[in-house]
């Protein structure tokens, strides 16, 4: 056995990278957990995002300063590769720690030209931007993660926690602790109501399927779906380093073995793949004979470049065709279309409310990352992600459904933390006077107006000043034909600015007797 | 690495942690408690001291120390070593306190101070906000900062701590869930802020006690009753008005400061339903007219009679 060379530092290195990475995003998701004010970094992620960004601005047709910073990641990628991939996000390092074991690497097959589906729905996604539908960012790999830790895993985390804290709490001398726990966790990491969003089945379920990919191959997602990944694979054709394997290559096959992503052909006298490999190192430490390294690529040689350093890459035979391609670009373009007629995406449910300052649906939906960050930090969780009350373009894009939660009167963090602004970052005054829709009273089931019944919820909750929802004293009969004196309900449209606080708070059982309606902005 | 989980260590962890999940749904699925506050009642009046007590400053500090002392000082109420839990209205994360929607924060440490100073072994401050969540809402109350400058605990209140209590003297209500901590405290002091409110006219000390509950909505179905019914369970120890700022319109969730009057007043008594009584009066209303008043005093929870009770009016 020789001795580990030195490159087992930097595998190290690589994975104590990816640890922290995915603890400082599982920490921003605490930090901006329900939260009035938005802990200000808490999107980082997606500010290093250039799908994302290249996505949004092409929608949008607009330079967006607060996604810049994807240029750094561009900058790393041209330089070093798919550093991305294999040392910061927070998905494909879950997928390497969920992934199947080293030693059943070499076992698995899919066949190589699955790799140009990435590339595939690549071009979808911004062929679908340049008309201004964002649809198919849902798969962008944070926007995923993100996703499915706010609607599911974070949700249910709370829901087990407190189920078990609540089964131990009768007995008695474990309260002293579990008081300190409680006093500790809850209202910071553990919120105070329990969320629940709709939809989390579904979201749950892709995610499910993801995880059991996997199982198939280490790294499916990155190796062959992944649509951020693809946009560095592409701009790793032309990166100035390329990881390569030297002239002592005495072709033992361990890195092709240990390879998480497939990326070292080794019918090719053992070529690393420059737009799959993501720089992980795993090889570099395994090489027995030292024998890998990074090496700046050949702009002249052409000697060298059949070792791997031609620059730009040379296309690989799984690369998609010319009429892959256009038939993928003229795919998203006419998903848009389709997804344009449907009767959703000219006249939206009246339940769609879209968060404070968003109205505007198209200027909303050519923004919105799908990023799920505004449901994760709303305080109320009465931000969820929309199935199909938008049409399908609008797919988990974020609405208000007041009887799950309603928009607080004294919150703006789902401006604050969008980091695209799809949702405008309004001051505190300036988001109390924008209107999401307007209440409506359902008068056969409101307790005063259907049944007598004394009760004026909706106007103590109004949080307008003055009241939106006024009282107008009556004589009515109640359910027993006796008269009575009730104070009856009734909203002032022009003043209502569709908080939903009425909605969420009325005593009805089932559907709330007063019901915030989109209005037709 | 985990490489060494067996299929048999696997097994005996899912059973052990099903049964340990079966376990907690048995016993969160436990009967109603037959539960009632175990707090000693709140100490009559002595000799010299005051049924209930007016103070007036421009200095919330100071009108709150003034009625306190009138009433015999903190020491009447806390004895060392107590565990003791005030509950202001903190009903909102909307508005600073100048807005005189939620109680005033000095108000709150100095009887945090008081009680510390009577020997009170902690002393913790908490309320359910109907509006935004409770950090945010004690933080723009000022009660948070106030409170811990003055050695206090705020409490965020858990859901664990609920439980399904009976109320023997209830007339329309004989169970609910309360706060279990409220009820067990060996001193509550119930600091409402007096403000408007459509349908029970006043929010006042009793009308509080809906911070304590679960599902406060469905009191609203015969409101007067209900909160009295409330009230002849929780039985506060001391009941301190706020009305250094009274919200008169607009009520409880206020917003506009043409609807406040300042009127540096702390109103403080054993009895909650008498100092209610006498809050009214700011508003130009009796205490019969609220109807949760009123029928406290008819379940004999306290006097509505202003006549016939030691008032002591300070000037501080």
């Amino acid at each position: 056995m020789r001795k580990a060379n030195m490159w087992q530092i930097g595998r190290w290195l690589r994975q104590i990278s990816q640890a922290l990475f995915f603890l400082l995003f599982v920490y921003l998701l605490f930090a901006a957990l329900q939260r009035r004010e938005a802990f200000p970094l808490a999107d980082l992620f997606f500010r290093f995002d250039p799908l994302s960004a290249l996505g949004a601005m092409l929608a949008s047709r607009e330079w967006l300063p607060r996604l810049a910073l994807a240029w750094a990641t561009v900058g790393i990628t041209l330089l070093l590769g798919r550093v991305w991939c294999g040392w910061i996000c927070p998905l494909g390092t879950l997928l390497d720690w969920l992934g199947p074991g080293a030693t059943r690497r070499r076992t698995q097959s899919v066949a190589p030209r699955w790799r140009s589906a990435k590339y595939l729905l690549l071009a979808a996604i911004l062929s679908a931007a340049t008309l201004g539908s964002l649809m198919l960012l849902v798969l962008d790999p944070l926007a995923l993660f993100t996703r499915t830790m706010t609607t599911v895993i974070l949700p249910a985390l709370n829901y087990a926690v407190t189920a078990v804290l609540g089964g131990l709490y009768p007995i008695a001398p474990l309260r002293g602790v579990l008081d300190a726990l409680e006093g500790w966790l809850r209202g910071s990491a553990l919120p105070v109501r329990q969320p629940l969003f709709a939809g989390n089945w579904l979201i749950a379920g892709v995610f499910v399927f993801l995880l059991l990919l996997n199982r198939l191959a280490s790294r499916f997602w990155c190796r062959y779906l992944c649509p951020l990944g693809a946009l560095l694979a592409l701009l790793s054709r032309v990166s100035l380093l390329r990881p390569l394997i030297g002239a002592g290559c005495v072709q033992c096959g361990r890195c092709s073995n240990i390879c998480p992503v497939g990326a070292i052909q080794v019918e090719e006298d053992f070529r690393i793949v420059p737009s799959e490999c993501v720089a992980c190192l795993d090889c570099f430490a395994a090489c027995p004979e030292r024998g890998i390294g990074w090496r700046p690529v050949a702009l002249r040689s052409v000697a060298v470049a059949a070792k791997g350093l031609a620059w730009p890459a040379a296309a690989e035979a799984y690369d998609p065709s010319r009429r892959q391609v256009l038939a993928a670009l003229g795919g998203g373009i006419a998903g848009v279309v389709v997804m344009r007629t449907h009767p959703l995406a000219h006249a939206p449910e009246p339940t769609l409310i879209r968060p404070p300052g968003a109205q505007d649906e198209a200027a909303f939906l050519a923004r919105c990352l799908r990023c799920s960050q505004c449901m994760k930090v709303c305080p109320t969780s009465g931000l969820q992600p929309a199935f199909l009350e938008g049409g399908p373009e609008a797919l988990w894009t974020p609405h208000l459904v007041p009887r799950l939660g309603y928009c607080n009167y004294g919150c703006n963090a789902c401006g604050q933390i969008c980091p695209s602004g799809a949702i405008p970052a309004l001051d505190l005054a300036r988001k109390r006077q924008a209107v999401l829709g307007r209440a409506s009273i359902d008068r056969d089931r409101c307790l005063p107006w259907a049944h007598g019944v004394a009760c004026i919820v909706c106007e103590e909750m109004c949080p307008v000043a003055p009241k939106a929802i006024r009282l107008e004293e009556v004589s009515v009969a109640d359910d027993l034909g006796q008269m009575v004196r009730v104070q009856r309900p009734y909203v002032l449209s022009d003043v209502c600015i569709g908080c939903g606080i009425c909605e969420y708070q009325c005593p009805v059982e089932g559907a709330a007797a007063i019901r915030v309606f989109r209005t037709n902005a | 690495m985990a490489q060494n989980i067996t299929r048999r260590k696997f097994l005996g962890w899912m059973l052990a942690s099903s049964g340990l999940a079966l376990w907690s749904a048995a016993c969160s699925g436990a009967p109603a408690l037959p539960l009632s506050a175990t707090r000693r009642p709140a100490p009559a009046p002595a000799a010299g001291q005051a049924y209930l007590a007016v103070a007036h400053s421009e200095d919330a500090a100071a009108a709150t120390r003034a009625a306190i002392a009138a009433l015999g000082g903190m020491e009447r109420f806390v004895k060392p070593g107590d565990d003791v839990i005030i509950k202001p209205n903190i009903c909102t994360d909307y508005h600073p306190p100048e807005y005189a929607t939620t109680t005033n924060p000095f108000v709150v440490a100095t009887l945090v101070t008081t009680c510390l100073e009577a020997g009170a072994r902690r002393v913790r401050v908490m309320d359910t906000p109907f509006g935004g969540t409770p950090e945010t809402a004690y933080a723009i109350s000022g009660i948070a900062d106030a409170t811990r400058a003055a050695k206090g605990e705020m409490e965020v209140m858990s859901p664990l701590k609920f439980v399904m209590t009976s109320i023997p003297q209830g007339k329309d209500i004989t169970q609910w869930e309360v706060y279990r901590d409220i009820l067990e405290a060996d001193v509550l002091i119930n600091v409402p802020i007096a403000k408007h409110h459509s349908l029970a006219r006043l929010s006042l000390g009793c009308k509080n006690l809906l911070g304590v509950v679960r599902q406060p909505n469905r009191m609203h179905r015969n409101l007067g009753q209900r909160l009295a019914d409330l009230a002849s369970l929780i039985r506060p120890s001391l009941t301190v008005v706020d009305a250094m700022r009274i919200l008169v319109a607009n009520g409880p969730t206020g917003g506009s400061l043409n609807d406040v009057r300042q009127t540096n007043t702390v109103i403080a008594s054993h009895d909650m339903v008498a100092a209610d009584a006498y809050a009214a009066t700011l508003f130009g209303l009796r205490g019969a007219d609220i109807a949760y008043v009123k029928l406290s005093a008819e379940m004999g929870l306290g006097t509505l009679d202003l006549d016939t009770i030691k008032i002591e009016e300070i000037h501080a």
